[in-house]
């Protein structure tokens, strides 16, 4: 647990910003690898961007709250 | 020679000496110099390791589109950490990083532990600084395994090297800097370095991460100064946004402490 812990930390350590990417990057290998998704593929950079912006808008949000 | 990747390398590896040379600095003050070196000395020795085993690995082994993918996530979210960090000190909502302020702190612990100067090597000292450079070298030596082994997947050449050339001149021209001057390094101005370092973690973290999934950018490669200058423009917002916040904190708190002696003054 204790090194989980400092992996955690020295990677990221921010609970915000972890769980924002993997969701971004969930939604982008749904995205790739669906079928029915395929349509959306071309937007797979606009779509990155965005996610990374609202991530950090996010995290920074939750600083200034909590 | 990779210019991008040996600046990224150099400017993350500035930051990440500074503070850890102020560490070195206090052992070599309160205990003495030699173990302090050699301390650091073997912490750089280790990094080096690290990165020509690791690095080297990575780029033999592991499939390119999946290399870039991972190595996109994880420059994203080193990136990200870095921005949030930087733009909070811009905003003014978190303290700067104050070398001085750590370089008393650790003389205190260190002189309450009972540690004198010694003439000989202590363990405690060479533990202290290898630690110290270690930890904060990590992080610099996890941005030149990614970062450089992409570029040498990517365009070939050896991007590891250029990346472990610019940590390498960084960590030569911190050393050099605090040998002549012999305190804390103050001046060097660490948000701006970490915040520049932040745009471009994130920014070619964004573009590997897209081309993992099989994505490929508008005009390729020249697609990267448009992301840095997509969050250039958005850290700029999001600084003016974090700095109205604080005056508005500000303004009520002072409308707060005004209003409480009148409501105190007609009470009977």
């Amino acid at each position: 647990m204790k090194a989980i812990k400092a992996i955690y930390n020295f990677i990221v350590g921010d609970m915000v910003i972890l769980v924002g990417v993997i969701i971004t990057m969930l939604a982008l290998a749904l995205i790739n690898f669906v079928g029915a998704l395929s349509p959306l593929r071309i937007a797979t950079g606009a779509i990155l961007v965005v996610a990374v912006l609202v991530v950090l808008t996010a995290t920074l949000y939750r600083e200034i709250r909590g | 020679m990779q210019w991008a990747i040996a600046t990224a390398a150099f400017l993350a590896s500035a930051v990440e000496f500074v503070e850890a040379f102020t560490i070195v600095l206090v052992v070599g003050v309160t205990i003495n110099w030699r173990s302090s070196l050699l301390g650091a000395f073997a912490a750089a020795a280790t990094l080096a390791i690290i990165v020509a085993t690791l690095g080297v690995a990575l780029v033999k082994w592991v499939p390119i589109n999946d290399f870039r993918l991972a190595v996109g996530i994880i420059l994203i979210l080193f990136g990200l950490k870095w921005l949030k960090k930087a733009i909070l000190r811009y905003s003014g909502l978190k303290a700067l990083h104050d070398e001085e302020a750590i370089f008393e702190e650790t003389v205190a612990e260190i002189r309450a532990r009972g540690e004198t100067v010694a003439p000989r090597f202590q363990p405690f000292g060479v533990a202290l600084s290898y630690k110290s450079v270690l930890l904060e070298g990590l992080e610099v030596a996890f941005i030149v395994i990614t970062f450089g082994s992409s570029i040498s997947t990517s365009v070939g050449g050896n991007g590891i090297l250029s990346a472990a050339i610019g940590a390498t001149v960084a960590g030569i021209l911190v050393i050099a800097a605090g040998a002549i001057i012999q305190a804390p390094l103050s001046k060097v101005p660490e948000n701006t370095l970490k915040f520049i370092v932040g745009i471009m973690l994130t920014s070619f973290g964004t573009f590997w991460a897209a081309e993992g999934f099989g994505y490929t950018w508008p005009l390729s490669d020249a697609f990267i100064p448009i992301l840095i200058a997509i969050y250039l423009l958005a850290s700029y917002i999001l600084v003016s946004w974090l700095k109205q916040y604080k005056r508005r904190q500000l303004a009520s708190a002072a409308n707060a402490s005004a209003s409480t002696p009148e409501q105190e003054g007609v009470r009977p």
